[in-house]
């Protein structure tokens, strides 16, 4: 990709509600050659990265797993970015360095509120260029998320490209009336498809009728969506696992917008993905001799409308079922 | 995943992805079936798998049962049969309450 031509470092924010497939999307990017020499940031909310893992065809990668990068990691954002511009201002501005960064922000990152943190930063307004905004859309489960979730909505009015993703598994009656309003939402985007990352053609939609969305009262009741981190400790094997997961989606999926996690089984490194009440089926990692197993076991549940404690204590009574 | 840029997905419901031979998965069966008796005993249903034939029974302490194809099913199932919902989070399982 051409540099831009002011000399400074063009920044593509990925974004996209929790689960849309921002990773998946940009994996297959990279397989394809895209964002070849670009650094690629992940910010994950949880302090367990789970991305990073998946992203091996990046030349260069950063983990910022403090926290979203649009709230409580803000600062250590604009300080990555900081020392990246440091060092590439101390390279020949002829020779070789880095003219291109991807960040794939969090799925409850509000990307306009990146993009302004960095354009008002008095430093890296003068090394970054905010490129585009890229966000990925989830086909089945948008229009429920539109419907009562602000930061869906404040996510989508920001981006200047829309990604539908998954649009093999959804309604096309219902994969309309999404392109419909997501068209009334931000008229200006250019609206694409893919599916496990490939480009794919998106029906016409100009008879469809945007999905009416009613005012959201001020973060519904339910209270904040917040990630909680659960060991799997020995105790807890894949029986007490998927009986106590299967059990969780079912009773809460409307609640528990995201579970991720690598999880060593007999069967190999498993990753552990859901969105809502969908368990993707899941991949099996390669082994890695270094320390990239150092966040097996772990899972992150990214939710609300319970106590993080809930979560430990109830996976722990059903190991304990297990035994009896 | 796309089959060039990810890795292969274990095949099969995901809840039988952490077993790798026949014997492990026999002996997974028996193991979720024993943690769902557990579990089920509180809303007075049991569970049962066999071995022999694909599915999950679970039945009402008098007699009325029904066939999960999968774990994720034994919770729809066994709502229907208890009449009331199954919340992991309920605090019979989380410590808040009586067991």
């Amino acid at each position: 990709m051409a540099e831009s031509r002011d000399g400074r470092i063009r920044l593509t924010v990925l974004g996209g509600y929790l689960g849309s497939g921002k990773t998946t999307w940009l994996r297959h990017q990279l397989h394809e050659g895209r964002f070849k020499d670009a650094l690629v940031i992940v910010n994950e909310a949880a302090g367990t990265p789970v991305d990073d893992a998946l992203l091996g065809g990046a030349s260069a990668l950063e983990v910022l797993a403090a926290g979203c990068a649009c709230c409580e990691a803000r600062g250590q954002l604009i300080a990555l970015l900081r020392r990246i511009a440091d060092d590439r201002s101390r390279i020949d501005s002829h020779a070789r360095r880095l003219e291109h960064i991807v960040l794939e922000t969090s799925g409850l990152a509000e990307p306009g509120a990146i993009v302004e943190a960095i354009r008002t930063d008095p430093v890296l307004v003068h090394h970054i260029v905010v490129s585009e905004i890229v966000l990925t859309v989830d086909a089945l489960h948008a229009l429920a998320e539109l419907r009562g979730e602000p930061l869906g909505r404040r996510q989508i009015e920001v981006a200047d490209r829309l990604i539908v993703t998954k649009t093999d598994e959804a309604d096309q009656k219902a994969m309309k009336r999404l392109l419909a309003t997501l068209h009334r939402l931000n008229p200006g985007a250019a609206i694409s498809g893919a599916v496990k990352g490939s480009d794919v053609a998106l029906s016409p939609f100009a008879d469809a009728e945007p999905e009416p969305l009613p005012d959201i009262p001020a973060d519904a009741e339910k209270g904040p969506v917040f990630p909680s981190r659960l060991t799997i400790g020995n105790s807890v094997d894949w029986a007490v696992l998927s009986v106590w997961l299967s059990a969780l989606l079912h009773a809460r999926g409307d609640d528990i917008l995201r579970v991720k996690g690598v999880v060593r089984t007999p069967a190999g490194r498993l990753l552990l993905q859901a969105v809502r009440k969908v368990v993707q089926s899941p991949e099996v990692l390669p082994e890695q001799s270094e320390d990239g197993s150092r966040q097996d076991n772990q899972i992150v549940v990214i939710g609300r409308g319970y106590r993080a404690d809930d979560l430990r204590r109830s996976l722990e009574y059903f190991a304990r079922a297990g035994k009896a | 995943m796309c089959a060039s840029c990810g890795f292969p997905a274990a095949p099969g419901h995901w809840t039988d992805a952490g077993v790798a031979d026949p014997a492990e998965r026999l002996r997974n069966r028996f193991r979720r079936a024993q943690i769902l008796k557990s579990v089920l005993r509180a809303y007075g249903l049991t569970a049962h798998d066999g071995g022999q034939v694909p599915g999950i029974q679970v039945a009402t302490l008098s007699g009325s049962q029904a066939i999960a194809r999968d774990l994720a099913e034994v919770w729809k199932v066994a709502e229907e049969l208890g009449g009331r919902p199954i919340d992991p989070l309920d605090a019979r399982f989380t410590g808040g309450g009586a067991k």
